[in-house]
């Protein structure tokens, strides 16, 4: 088998599997596109036969959906902010120590993510109430995800850390750097790429948040989009067409981004840079 | 704000703290209403309309998700951030009310001038009356008959839609035509209250209540829904579709029949392709006695409110409104004493018509402080006689223990 | 003074400092949340005392009353079932992907990128979805099932007792395949290439390659991901709210979902507590599991 034949094989398979994985998706555009009728007829349509267009202005405006995509990208982003400041030390010391209390340590920052957040929203709600973080709802959304997500992020970036050889923190030390000195200007660039893509894989997670953000965050104004779809899909009057629509606008800039942003974070992650 | 007017307002501050606080020009009361109202249905309107027309009150208006609405609302209430004015699904008021988490109603109604008890239907005012007290006003009511595909019938050769539950099969048989994609019937037995809000009006068409769901009556109406299930003449779906997505079949035309609300009637008028008509819900046999659900709010004003003069005004407010509230948000005003005007569509008009009249039969669920243990009892025997391997009488027997332990019979 | 201070930029203080803080933010919110539904467990809890902790003790009455419960062991075993089948084959197509992937064509990391789209989807979104293409009478999936000839009648997915819990695992499978798929494509790109080269060499097949060096090289990304999956399979719940809500007949409950329909659907916290604090006790286990793993790891 010839280089170029192994290749159109290899990228022939890689679009069938695309394209299989991607159907969801697809289908999520093709249903955002059907009367609320031709949905539901059998057998279905692969192509909506009387494509409204006009769907994703109209649900765009009528469910002010640039207010909930703004703040969800400041819940988001002040989020991961918060996660990758405090997550990156703390992976860093798991990782750079074997001992009991770094099993501890770990055991104990897995124990605290175990719930669904359906089930630890009551009790954040209350204690957030008393300390009164509820008067500000954003900071406390914000709070509660970094708590959810933390855990994930040490995880992975402990990973990270765990490659970055050992020798080139001591020869910074040797050559008389601190301890605060070699951990900013040695592990912490070569850890980089590690960080950076699970700040985004959290990133993706926080965008996508809704059960703190619908409990904590009770004006409308300051909601996310995610709390805007939810409210969106209720048992009645609910007309899925515009429903997927709204998750259309809510996923493509995310998904068009990654997708576009994906090459460089990948490829540098794989290419060795890790190591 | 520059030094001057810093000490300009310091001192006003003072000069007002010295003199009689009634001179005072007041600060608005901010009320809090929320309900699961989305735009275009009544309350995002008619909360800002009452916002308008009183200078001294600012409302905050906040839409709830269904599925959330209570543990939002118990939630807030536990750390003292309920609502003012709530709308309440009408079989959870008397938990709210049992717990002491609503006001009593009752004086400020006897002295209202626009709230009156006898211009509202019994079953809806029923649901709002705990204890002899009343904690709630109907906030607007709807129930639920039968709709068919009179193209359908037609074509079939069956002249009227079915009076009993008997014609009802019989119907769905001929009807049925898996070939083609077509049920006879699509209804809604899914394990959460619209389950319930279903199937109950058949056990006490046939003379069980939840008080006594495993007698005769009880049976008699899970078997006939189980009946539909098991020769497929409505889809395995049902037993995990909501009301609204079994009635979109019906509107596609891939069922003959569905039993739903008036709620549907806009969407039907738009959608379907086809005659539609609507009927009283078939009865045990001919001349058995009706009866019908009863869906819809209760407007609700919690204890812990500090204004509570200012949330009854909200509410006379909402009721004065109930005049209009079909004509623009195509909702059944719970009073008798409204004329609905006509449409001039004549389809809606007759469906509506049909709805009132099916609106005479309609009970309550419960009320009772722990509806919702109950109707879990209830949703879980219609699951597991539709979708598991139990038959109606042990599963309703199961249903009847539960209920026994909840209630304390 | 001075020295207790200098500490913390070179020394112990300084790890301290750095476990430290996030630690105590964790433990100050998740673990006080995790605290309060220990204790509602053993509390009679009534609806409107959520705002307190002063309430009724009842000593194991929760756990009687859940375990005695027909539903309870029906729904324990789905849960086992959900886990184990979600995670293997999350992994399993995770792995598969990362294979295919690493075999460097063009425009491989291109696809592959694409392939991240699941991780993308809120899980609210994904539920939607998937309740659209799972559907019984007008689903993609029945029709194509139909079309090559595999299924004669449609499949009730989302109602059938047989399916149900399948459809969810079906969904989750394909929601956690991109987060496998990346995490491993990471852990195979850190293999130094040339133990490939010399492996080949001694003559070594594609297969015993495979077992005698990637494996035992992925043994920490693998650990890893395992618990964090188990984790995620676990926390799991858009998915059931979206599809089938349980049911029919609770023949796709599982025990977090349970937890939430006892709390939030009948009101009765403690013993949607109680079934929380069951779980954690499984996640224990789960975190030893991750713990163990982490001794064989050689660092740098």
């Amino acid at each position: 088998m010839t280089p170029t034949t192994r290749n159109t094989l290899l990228i022939a398979c890689g679009l069938v599997l695309a394209a299989i994985y991607l159907f969801p998706l697809y289908w999520m555009y093709v249903t955002a596109l059907k009367t609320s009728t031709a949905m539901f007829a059998a057998p279905p349509s692969f192509v909506p036969p009387n494509p409204q267009w006009d769907v994703f202005a109209g649900v765009w405006v009528e469910r002010h959906m640039a207010t909930y995509l703004k703040n969800s990208l400041i819940i988001a982003s002040c989020s991961v902010l918060f996660i990758a400041t405090l997550g990156s030390g703390c992976a860093y010391v798991l990782a750079r120590y074997r001992s009991v209390w770094v099993d501890v340590g770990l055991f104990l920052v897995l124990m605290l993510q175990v719930l669904p957040a359906s089930l630890m929203v009551t009790p954040i709600f209350v204690g957030f109430s008393q300390i009164g973080l509820l008067d500000y709802p954003r900071i406390a959304v914000i709070v509660a995800i970094t708590a959810k997500a933390m855990p994930f992020f040490v995880v992975l970036v402990r990973a990270t850390f765990m490659n970055v050889p050992a020798e080139l923190e001591e020869a910074a030390l040797v050559d008389g750097n601190s301890r605060f000195g070699a951990f900013f200007h040695i592990v912490l660039p070569l850890a980089r790429n590690g960080i950076l893509v699970s700040a985004l894989l959290i990133f993706m997670q926080a965008f996508g948040e809704f059960v703190y953000s619908k409990s904590l965050i009770q004006d409308v104004e300051l909601q996310p989009a995610s709390v805007g779809l939810s409210t969106f899909m209720g048992p009645n009057s609910v007309d899925w067409n515009r429903i997927m629509a709204y998750a259309s606008i809510y996923v493509t800039p995310i998904l068009a981004a990654f997708v576009l942003l994906q090459r460089k974070i990948v490829s540098g992650l794989t290419s060795g840079a890790l190591k | 704000m520059n030094r001057a007017k810093l000490m300009l307002c310091v001192s006003a501050a003072a000069i007002s703290l010295g003199t009689a606080a009634p001179t005072l020009a007041q600060e608005p009361v901010t009320l809090n209403i929320w309900t699961v109202d989305k735009t275009g249905q009544p309350t995002p309107d008619l909360a800002r309309e009452f916002d308008e027309s009183e200078a001294d009150i600012d409302v905050v208006y906040r839409e709830v998700n269904f599925a959330d609405l209570m543990s939002e609302a118990m939630r807030a209430y536990s750390v003292g951030r309920a609502p003012d004015v709530f709308a309440v699904d009408n079989p959870d008021t008397a938990m709210l009310a049992a717990n002491g988490a609503l006001l009593d109603l009752t004086d400020m109604i006897e002295q209202s001038d626009i709230i009156n008890v006898d211009e509202y239907f019994e079953g809806p005012m029923a649901s709002a009356t705990w204890d002899g007290r009343i904690y709630g006003v109907p906030k607007a009511t709807n129930t639920i008959a039968l709709f068919y595909n009179k193209d359908m019938f037609e074509e079939a050769g069956i002249e009227e839609p079915p009076k009993t539950w008997d014609e009802l099969i019989e119907d769905a048989r001929v009807l049925n035509d898996p070939e083609n994609d077509v049920y006879g019937v699509a209804f809604s037995a899914k394990a959460s209250e619209e389950g319930t809000f279903q199937f109950l009006p058949f056990v006490q068409m046939a003379g069980g209540d939840y008080e006594n769901i495993n007698s005769e009556g009880g049976v008699e109406a899970l078997s006939f829904f189980k009946t539909l299930i098991d020769e497929g003449l409505a889809s395995p779906d049902t037993v995990s579709r909501t009301q609204w997505a079994s009635t979109a079949t019906f509107n596609a035309g891939n069922a003959a029949m569905a039993i739903s609300g008036p709620w549907e009637i806009n969407r039907m008028a738009d959608e379907a392709e086809f005659d539609w008509g609507v009927t009283l819900l078939p009865t045990p046999s001919e001349g058995s006695p009706r009866s019908s659900a009863m869906g819809d709010y209760n407007w609700v004003i919690f204890s812990s409110t500090e204004h509570p003069e200012e949330a009854f005004k909200a509410l006379e407010f909402f009721a004065e409104q109930d005049k209009d509230l079909f004509e623009r948000f195509g909702q059944i005003p719970a009073r008798n004493d409204i004329d609905i005007p006509p449409t001039g569509n004549e389809a809606k008009d007759e469906a509506l018509q049909v709805f009132l009249e099916q609106m005479q039969y309609s009970q309550p669920r419960g009320p009772h402080p722990e509806w919702p243990k109950i109707s879990k009892a209830i949703q879980t025997a219609l699951q597991s006689a539709l979708a598991g391997s139990k038959t109606p009488q042990q599963a309703l027997d199961q249903a009847q223990a539960q209920i026994d332990k909840i209630t304390g019979k | 003074m001075r020295k207790a201070l200098s500490t913390l930029w070179d020394g112990r203080g300084f790890d301290l400092l750095l476990v430290g803080i996030p630690l105590v933010f964790l433990i100050a919110i998740s673990g006080s949340a995790l605290v309060y539904n220990v204790i509602m467990s053993f509390q009679e809890v009534d609806i409107f005392s959520l705002g307190t902790f002063f309430r009724p003790f009842v000593g194991l009455d929760n756990y009687i009353a859940v375990l005695t419960d027909p539903q309870a062991w029906p729904i324990f075993g789905n849960t086992l079932i959900f886990v184990l089948c979600s995670l293997g084959g999350q992994f399993l197509f995770g792995f598969f992907l990362a294979l295919f992937f690493n075999m460097q064509f063009p425009g491989s990391t291109y696809l592959r990128g694409l392939f991240l789209v699941s991780w993308v989807m809120p899980g609210l979104v994904t539920g939607a979805i998937w309740n659209w293409l799972l559907a019984g009478d007008f689903g993609v999936i029945n029709f194509f099932l139909e079309s090559i000839g595999v299924i004669d009648d449609p499949i009730f997915w989302r109602s059938s007792p047989d399916f149900a819990l399948w459809s969810v695992i079906i969904t989750n499978i394909w929601f956690g395949t991109a987060f496998n798929m990346i995490l491993l494509s990471v852990g195979l790109a850190a293999i130094p290439k040339d133990l490939y080269e010399a492996a080949s060499l001694d003559g070594a097949n594609a297969f015993r390659r495979f077992y005698t060096i990637t494996l035992p090289m992925m043994r920490p990304t693998i650990g890893a991901l395992l618990s964090l999956g188990l984790i995620f399979t676990l926390q799991q719940f858009d998915l059931f709210a979206a599809i089938t809500d349980g049911g029919p007949n609770n023949s796709s409950n599982v025990a977090q979902y349970w937890a939430w329909q006892l709390s939030f659907r009948e009101y009765d916290f403690a013993r949607g507590a109680t079934v929380s604090v069951l779980m954690i006790t499984l996640v224990i286990i789960a975190a030893v599991f991750y713990v163990r793993s982490t001794r064989h790891e050689v660092r740098g």
